[in-house]
């Protein structure tokens, strides 16, 4: 009779691993003659009822299993240990016969709520399923393992087994910390980083604010007035942002927010000037909405200063729509319209702005007479970005 | 007429020096304090403050949220608005009447908060007897 490990102390070798490959094939056919230990040829019979073939083969599989295993019988005793086990919890596979779990190693095994379990599965009223201990050894870090054991039926009338899967879970568990850990300060730094933001542009719009409270030209403060506003309509895109997990910006929420800000800080009276705005689904990177969100800022705030002198009463209408890569936003208003002599105009600050970011966006700016009032328009083509590109 | 007192608490100078002018402007009398410790320091020594507005994140034993908790507790009449660059605090962790606004802030939100606050009585505390009734320490 073979066995292993319980008559053979030292690892398998060759010849055995050859001899037990066999017995699997023979396993598998079920009614080819068994390899007998000298290679003689057996009589056909089922494999289920040689004993000593069906057990070397559990011991075999049991023996090569990759992932740590025991098998015990019903007093909680080992009849074979898988090397991966012996290796995993430094175990010499040469004192693992016959030991009592509990004896095994310098007696870190024997944990009595392991015990009770393993003795209620052996007596078939429970299954150890993902039960977690902590291995205690001396002058060793402690490790955490799931345990899953269960009773193996086999035939009737046969010795209590049981088959014990040991997991360590150590490791997996600190890097699944780790990960978490990483996880919340990426969250933290984030929340700082926008905290950051937020406080920057807030200085930025005090000092300019501050700075309007003291300058005596009319002229100089409503130019601190509309720095004020560009700064505040960043910050706007940057609310966005904040909401938006990967830089994609919405651009109906972000142009009705940013719209809404330019009128809360700039139109007195609004029964006099409302601004409407009519947004499609868009959602653009940052970037480009930044940009886009400043022409906006730009042109509404041009309409409001020029078109509607003397309390004139109107509206404003920002509209944008996309079609694929292509899209068209455009200002317009029902006030005064353009001067006759724009070129005599010098363009001012919004101007250029207004050319500077519409050129980064391979846009083209169309201005014309609505009678009344002015369109504004910014169109980008697939087209216009190549000649642009060119 | 000489509006009510009101407590800002920012530890950015510059945005606790702006926001100071703004509301002197609006008339207001303004006390400021750099963190929460300072707040409560000048909230225990007088009694004419009725709004404080505070920054969420501030260095010192206690952030903008747990000042106006504990002002909530303690004076419960004092109006609070709260500032932050992050989102706005859940319902729980927000003092009942507490008003937010999203930092960065423009003049004008500021400003149509306290009034919304203050409602119909933007004067000092000795205006309002109905506060002294509700409130006997007071003034």
């Amino acid at each position: 009779m073979v066995s292993y490990p319980n008559d053979r102390s030292t690892a398998p070798n060759e010849a055995q691993i050859i001899f037990r490959q066999n017995l699997i094939r023979v396993w598998l056919s079920l009614r080819e003659p068994p390899v007998s230990q000298k290679g003689a040829a057996m009589a056909p019979q089922p494999i289920l009822s040689h004993p000593d073939v069906a057990l070397n083969l559990a011991l075999a599989v049991v023996a090569h299993s990759t992932a740590p295993l025991l098998l015990l019988n019903g007093d909680l005793s080992l009849v074979a240990a898988s090397t991966s086990f012996c290796r995993a919890f430094g175990i010499d596979p040469a004192t693992i016969a016959n030991k009592p779990l509990r004896e095994l190693g310098t007696g870190e095994w024997d944990v009595p709520q392991l015990n009770s379990l393993l003795e209620m599965t052996a007596t078939g009223h429970a299954d150890v399923a993902g039960y977690e201990i902590d291995l205690c050894r001396k002058d060793q870090a402690n490790r955490r393992l799931v345990v899953n054991a269960q009773k193996l039926a086999y035939g009737t009338g046969e010795e209590v087994r049981l088959l014990v899967a040991v997991l360590d879970v150590t490791d997996a568990r600190i890097a699944e910390k780790l990960k978490d850990d990483l996880l919340k300060e990426k969250a933290v730094l984030l929340q700082e980083l926008q905290h950051r933001v937020a406080n920057s542009l807030q200085i930025i719009a005090s000092v300019l604010m501050q700075s309007a409270r003291k300058v005596q030209s009319e002229e100089a403060r409503s130019h601190l007035h509309d720095a004020h506003q560009r700064v505040m309509s960043v910050a706007s895109l940057q609310h966005q942002l904040a909401a938006s997990a990967v830089g994609d910006v919405e651009l109906r929420p972000y142009f009705t927010a940013l719209c809404k800000s330019i009128g809360a800080s700039m139109i007195r009276d609004h029964n006099q000037l409302s601004l409407d705005v009519n947004i499609d689904n868009s959602i653009m990177p940052a970037d480009v909405s930044v940009s886009l969100g400043l022409i906006v800022t730009e042109l509404v705030i041009n309409a409001l200063k020029h078109a509607f002198p003397d309390s004139r009463h109107g509206v404003i209408k920002v509209n944008y729509h996309a079609h694929g890569p292509n899209w068209m936003l455009s200002v317009s208003d029902n006030g005064i319209g353009m001067p006759k002599a724009v070129a005599d105009a010098k363009p001012g600050l919004g101007t250029s702005i207004v050319q500077a970011l519409t050129a980064q966006l391979h846009g083209i700016i169309k201005v014309r007479d609505a009678n009344p009032g002015t369109v504004v328009s910014i169109a980008h083509t697939q087209i216009a970005a190549v000649a642009n590109d060119a | 007429m000489k509006k009510a007192v009101i407590l800002v608490v920012e530890d950015e100078a510059l945005i606790r020096l702006a926001t100071a002018a703004l509301l002197e402007d609006a008339h207001y009398t303004v006390l400021e304090a750099c963190d929460a410790d300072a707040a409560l320091k000048i909230l225990n020594s007088r009694s004419d403050i009725r709004a404080v507005f505070t920054d969420i994140m501030m260095p010192g034993s206690l952030d903008g949220l747990r000042l106006a908790h504990a002002i909530r507790d303690r004076w419960p009449p004092i109006h609070l608005l709260v500032a932050s660059g992050l989102d706005a605090p859940t319902e729980e962790e927000f003092p009942g009447k507490a008003r937010f606004l999203r930092k960065p802030y423009a003049p004008k939100h500021v400003l149509k908060a306290f009034d919304e606050l203050f409602g119909s009585n933007p004067g000092p505390y000795r205006y309002i007897p109905n506060v002294i009734q509700n409130y006997g320490k007071l003034p």
